[in-house]
């Protein structure tokens, strides 16, 4: 994208920042409903942190990943910096999926999500519960891990609506001049 | 004027005014009651009294109102204070009470153990998302006085122990958990020793499990069952929970107990750590974290 004045310049970077802005609200929010009471509730962290990834670039996915991986360690009392590693790592590979090979579009989004947090709801359990070899340790995945798996698919949807919606409005469009068009193909 | 006097329209008019003031002396006879005539008349005409009555006060209502709304909002705007006011002072009054309910409960902890030294009560942050085991966070830390691996009890039992502790949050793993084991034995028979360490199975219902216990026990139902307090860990003679039920170990060799925790751990709403009790090991942190390794063998309690 080519940006001709100063003042389309300005207004990306003030989109740029409320995005972001409201990204990380969103994701505060979603951190404190995480530590509020008793009941199984989703990773509500990793559909976001998943969302702003399939959005945006390499660098602030990883960010984010990072960020929402430490709330998610804290929220789920793990070992700090587990999830952060996880998040990140996952991040990446979904920012540069959609970045080089998925469109953006929400049946793509939700079939990875649940992939990804399939995945992160799989690994907490291995290294937490199953193997320290606990007896009756299956009835924790069958009771805990693929509930809460299920909510969090289920919150993905919620979490790809809203974020599409601050992206509608907040994502600097794309304009490309008619040499970048000739270029490009 | 004389022939006024002499006329028959005079002497009835006399007659009349007669009449009525003998009616008026036989009302005072009556003694409070009504005459029959007016009392008929009161009877008949009531119902349109009535109805007249509400109309004109309706009426005077709505013109006492439109005269007087803005000395009426005033006065409703000073209530609605007033009364959230005192709505306030009646949550606040309410927190008081609870408050020092609360107190109260943890000053018979210490008035029971005078050699304890407790934390300030400690509000329950969360708990700790998903978590099986019901581990959760407080509002004390190190800046408190709180370290690892410190009791947290309530009142009505022990709860669990710190486990990760930082300047103004501790998280708590509760007696839920398989990864916390406690020596206990029961208060009634002061025999029946065994060891306090939760399953997967008994934390779905908010309980723990007494496992090595010897087959030949004495445990009934019901039976309270407190710390040990073997390795210094914990102190000793705390209520932990009461049996719920008794059974054997699935290899055989020895018996087992479901344990209801004398306080409901699903849902804790203030704790106290104990910092500080005679008999507690100071080096068990220590050398836990140093070594990484569990405590001797004939120490029950340990951490993994």
């Amino acid at each position: 994208m080519r940006l001709k004045t100063s003042r389309e310049r300005r207004i990306l970077h003030v989109k740029t920042f409320f995005r972001w802005l409201i990204y990380y609200f969103l994701i505060i929010a979603s951190f404190i409903l995480m530590t509020s009471g008793t009941w199984l509730k989703p990773v509500l962290l990793v559909p976001i942190a998943l969302c702003i990834a399939m959005e945006n670039d390499l660098m602030g996915s990883a960010f984010t990943g990072a960020f929402c991986g430490f709330l998610t360690d804290i929220a789920c009392g793990r070992l700090f910096g587990y999830n952060a590693v996880l998040l990140t790592v996952f991040c990446v590979g979904f920012s540069l999926v959609f970045e080089l090979y998925l469109r953006q579009r929400f049946i793509t989004y939700i079939v990875m999500t649940a992939a990804v947090s399939f995945l992160q709801c799989w690994l907490d359990y291995k290294f937490y519960y199953e193997i320290w070899d606990y007896e009756d340790v299956g009835r924790i995945f069958t009771g805990v891990t693929l509930h809460v798996w299920v909510y969090t698919v289920i919150a993905a949807v919620v979490i790809y609506l809203i974020t599409r919606l601050i992206n509608h409005f907040l994502m600097p469009k794309v304009h490309l001049t008619i040499e970048e068009v000739i270029q490009t193909n | 004027m004389r022939e006024f006097f002499k006329s028959a329209r005079f002497k009835v008019l006399l007659g009349f005014l007669a009449l009525l003031v003998g009616i008026m002396i036989y009302a005072v006879t009556k003694g409070g009651y009504s005459v029959s005539a007016a009392s008929f008349v009161n009877t008949v005409t009531k119902p349109f009294r009535i109805a007249s009555n509400s109309v004109s006060m309706k009426i005077e209502s709505i013109a006492d109102k439109l005269s007087n709304a803005d000395k009426y909002y005033e006065e409703n705007q000073k209530l609605k204070a007033q009364i959230g006011e005192l709505n306030k002072q009646l949550t606040e009054y309410d927190d008081l009470k609870e408050e020092v309910e609360e107190l109260r409960k943890f000053v018979v902890i210490k008035e029971q153990h005078p050699d304890y030294i407790i934390s300030q009560p400690a509000e329950v942050l969360g708990y700790i998302a998903n978590d099986p085991f019901r581990s959760f966070t407080i509002d004390k830390g190190s800046a408190e006085g709180i370290e690892p691996f410190c009791p947290v009890v309530t009142a009505e039992g022990l709860v669990g122990i710190t486990i990760d502790v930082s300047g103004h949050v501790s998280t708590v793993r509760t007696i839920l958990s398989p990864d916390l084991s406690i020596a206990a034995v029961s208060s009634s028979t002061n025999a029946d020793y065994g060891i306090i360490e939760g399953t997967v199975a008994t934390a779905e219902n908010g309980n723990t499990k007494l496992i090595h216990l010897d087959m030949d026990n004495e445990l009934r139902v019901g039976d309270l069952m407190v710390t040990s307090g073997n390795s210094g860990l914990f102190p000793k003679g705390y209520a932990i929970g009461s049996v719920k039920s008794l059974g054997f170990e699935t290899n055989g060799l020895s018996a087992c107990a479901e344990i209801e925790p004398c306080s409901d751990i699903t849902r804790l709403g203030s704790v106290v750590v104990i910092t500080d009790f005679s008999g507690k090991n100071n080096e068990y942190g220590e050398e836990n974290t140093e070594s990484g390794e569990k405590e001797d063998s004939d120490e029950a309690e340990n951490i993994p």
